[in-house]
């Protein structure tokens, strides 16, 4: 089709006349692009990081027994069993810590008297340690350390490494000591051991007096597992621990609310500042539409013409920015949270279609070219 | 004259121009709304943790092991030191007293309850429980003859009440949700309380689901419990709601080490850690602990957000440089005949320069100032949106704003101009 080769011919000729202004078009358009993909990127990201950031609070979900009808801790408890299912049903990047409590007396060689101590036996499920803790050295990874806190330590006038005597009825464990450090909570005057050794000091095997879930998500995922985890175990009672689903959702919805505004007011900015350039270069077309007309060019071929040729600016600054703002995106993401943020695959068509639509609607100017006369271009009017 | 060519460019082409000044309203409108919402957000993410409750920890120094399991301390009556009540308006006399938004002290007896149904039938026997003695709503007189409002209401927000809360002189008490299930107790019941060898009754005024070791216990006011304990005026542990800064290596240093000018630099920061120094020394013999779990977790959140906030407000600030830039560099490519008459007639570049950029500047704060104003209000827009309140417009953001505007538009128009300077009058007036 020879109408379709001049076609093209005239659209190459369109860009290889003005270099130079083309430039500056191609820039802008592909600098919005990668401000649009770097934003849209770690809005998307940076929800799922936040949600993955709660987890610092530690656990969120809380498996009890379901009549814990005496006041007295460590009487009502839960089968292992129970512990095996929630393993099963645990969510990728979630851990789950079983705890047994139980009241001792602690004694330590440099003590001479014996105190009344809650031991916790822990272990954990799943993969990532979500606590907030640093990484130390815990009972579940050496059976014969128990870990103290503070409190505890300084009621026993403990040294590191001391060994520790735990004494229930006529039961006995013997531990090595290691000082925690500092919680601000219950934690600084529990002694936290190896789960087994609280079972035998308990005469409770296969028991636990709760589970602790720490469960990364939006609050909608966390009620939802929430609510299939109960119907899962009827046998015990499965809540949110409310102080920090609350909190978070609240978080949650103010934060990514903010995100959202933030991207959606700078993204008009860049999609209007796109448009003000392209429409200054439509109007400095006027010369040539006013010749094409004279050589008989249908006024709707001639904006078919600019037409295309936005269109392939929009994609060229679209292509190239956009996965120039997802580079941007992955280095903005580790200074703000520390670990590269993941691109998004979906974000970087939607940026280059975004990019080709502001530059087609910005050609709208176009369309005065059409009442254009001509004659008047060519006497030098306007 | 010079004044008069000013005018007179901006009277000629009223529409090119108020384009240009639209630009740059807008622009400013959007970086003054991102800077304002982001100077604002990190007082507004505070209040919003404060729904985490106490983020401070107070107890006696002189005590026993607490036997705590799940925030209820099982120790019998007698063992371990009590904190007088009567001091607690010292709290709100520290420097950082209007960071404290909210406190409640705590203290645990093991009781025994009749219900009235149970005391009819005398049959069933009475029901173990813990009664936690707290303040609801009490009224503290401060050391300055004022008087401060707190209680659980603020510390523990997610606590819920099906009903409503006890008052605090009253012999009324709210029931864990979960004893009030398997016991079928409902408010407005009477219960009847053994605790040692004293004995109270008590009206139940609401249900309490606070998904936590409470929703097993009784919660009445913290003075009936003190009489059932024969503890008057005493109590085991409070807990301190705080509006705090995150911590950083600074404030984890330790102030007894300090050199005075660094101690006076870290008191003056409501870090958690200075607000708990600062309350053990107008609280005498008490220990104060940061709850780390809490407050470690919120500093993080609160940095990265912010972080991220202000990333945001940077990708305003660049979109509103791109397009105001390329408006004014524009407006300066079209007015290039009458730059080449001007020299023709004798004016010089400097001249030529000067007034292009006297233009420019005019329209930058004018421009700046209509963007402000529009951005105060999509400031508050946003903020009543997310947070229901709405950031305070601040001087320091309409400078910035000033500057930045006409910074933006002399730098856009700079190579333009530059360019101008340069211009031969001939070929221009001959319209090639």
């Amino acid at each position: 089709m020879p109408d379709r080769k001049m076609f093209w011919r005239i659209v190459r000729r369109l860009f290889a006349a003005q270099r130079g202004r083309l430039l500056v078009i191609l820039l802008a358009l592909g600098a919005s692009a990668a401000l649009t993909a770097a934003l849209l990127n770690l809005q998307v990201d940076a929800r799922d990081r936040l949600t993955k950031e709660f987890r610092v609070f530690g656990s969120n979900i809380i498996v009890a027994p379901r009549d814990a009808k005496s006041s007295v801790a460590g009487v009502a408890t839960l089968d292992e069993s129970i512990v095996a299912k929630v393993r099963q049903s645990l969510p990728p990047r979630a851990s789950a810590d079983s705890y047994l409590y139980l009241v001792a007396s602690v004694s330590s060689a440099n003590s001479s008297e014996a105190v009344n101590a809650v031991i916790a036996g822990e272990r954990t499920e799943g993969i990532n340690r979500s606590s907030w803790r640093s990484a130390i050295v815990t009972p579940r990874d050496n059976k014969n350390l128990c870990l103290v806190g503070v409190k505890a330590a300084e009621q026993l006038h403990l040294q590191p490494t001391d060994r520790l005597t735990l004494k229930n009825d006529k039961r006995e464990e013997t531990c090595l000591s290691e000082i925690d450090d500092p919680h601000g909570d219950a934690q600084d005057s529990q002694i936290v051991v190896n789960l087994d050794a609280a079972q035998r000091l308990a005469s409770l095997p296969g028991k636990v007096s709760l589970i602790q879930l720490s469960v990364a998500g939006t609050p909608r995922e966390i009620r939802n597992y929430i609510a299939a985890l109960a119907q899962n175990i009827p046998a015990a009672d499965v809540h949110g621990l409310r102080q920090f689903t609350e909190a978070e959702a609240k978080i949650y919805t103010r934060v990514s609310g903010l995100l959202t505004a933030t991207t959606m007011l700078v993204l008009t900015l860049t999609g209007l500042c796109v448009m003000a350039a392209m429409s200054n270069v439509a109007m400095e077309r006027k010369n040539d539409v006013g010749l094409m007309k004279a050589i008989g060019g249908a006024t709707r071929r001639v904006l078919r013409l600019f037409l295309a040729e936005a269109a392939l600016l929009g994609l060229a600054g679209g292509i190239v920015g956009a996965a120039a703002g997802l580079l941007l995106s992955i280095w903005l993401g580790k200074t703000v949270f520390g670990v590269t943020a993941r691109p998004r695959l979906i974000v970087y068509p939607v940026s280059v279609a975004l990019t080709i639509l502001v530059a087609i609607v910005s050609s709208y100017p176009l369309r005065r070219l059409a009442n254009i006369s001509p004659a008047s271009v060519f006497r030098g009017e306007a | 004259m010079f004044l008069r060519l000013v005018a007179d460019s901006f009277g000629r082409r009223p529409r090119r121009k108020l384009l240009t000044g639209a630009a740059l309203a807008l622009g400013m409108a959007v970086v003054t709304a991102a800077f304002s919402v982001s100077l604002d957000v990190g007082d507004r993410l505070a209040h919003e943790f404060r729904a985490l409750g106490a983020n401070l920890l107070i107890t006696p120094q002189a005590d026993s092991l607490p036997l705590e399991i799940g925030g209820v301390d099982y120790r019998p009556v007698n063992s371990g030191a009590y904190l007088p009540e009567q001091d607690l308006g010292k709290i709100k006399t520290i420097f950082w007293r209007n960071n404290i938004v909210g406190f409640a002290p705590v203290m645990e007896v093991p009781a025994e309850v009749l219900t009235d149904v149970s005391t009819a039938s005398s049959q069933a026997p009475p029901i173990k429980t813990t009664l936690v003695g707290t303040w609801a709503h009490h009224s503290v007189a401060l050391p300055d003859g004022r008087n401060y409002s707190t209680g659980m209401d603020q510390t523990n927000s997610w606590w819920h009440v099906d009903g409503r809360w006890f008052h605090d002189d009253a012999p009324e008490a709210i029931v864990g949700k979960s004893f009030a299930t398997h016991t079928n107790i409902k408010p407005g019941d009477t219960l009847h309380i053994n605790s040692a060898d004293r004995s109270t009754a008590l009206t139940v005024t609401g249900i309490l689901s606070a998904a936590g070791p409470e929703d097993d216990a009784l919660v009445a006011p913290l003075q009936i419990v003190q009489q059932l304990a024969n503890k008057p005026g005493q109590y085991r542990r409070l807990y301190v709601s705080a509006l705090t800064k995150p911590e950083d290596d600074f404030a984890r240093r330790n102030p007894t080490t300090m050199n005075p000018a660094d101690l006076e630099r870290w008191s003056c920061s409501p870090y958690a850690s200075s607000i708990a120094y600062q309350i053990k020394q107008v609280l005498p013999g008490v220990d104060a602990h940061v709850i780390r779990r809490v407050a470690e977790g919120e500093g993080n959140i609160l940095t990265r957000v912010r972080t991220l906030l202000w990333l945001a407000s940077f990708a305003a600030l660049l979109a509103a440089a791109l397009a105001v830039g390329a408006s004014s560099a524009a407006a300066v490519i079209e007015r290039r005949s009458e730059i080449g008459l001007m020299k023709a007639i004798g004016a010089g570049s400097g001249t030529i320069g000067f007034l292009l950029a006297a233009e420019q500047l005019l329209l930058a704060f004018v421009g700046g100032g209509v963007g402000y104003a529009l951005g105060i209000i999509l400031a508050r827009i946003l903020g009543e949106k997310i947070f229901g309140v709405a950031p305070e417009p601040s001087i320091l953001v309409f400078i910035v704003i000033l500057g930045l505007a006409a910074c933006v538009t002399l730098l856009g128009s700079a190579i333009p101009l530059h360019r101008a300077s340069r211009y031969e009058p001939a070929p221009i007036l001959r319209g090639e």
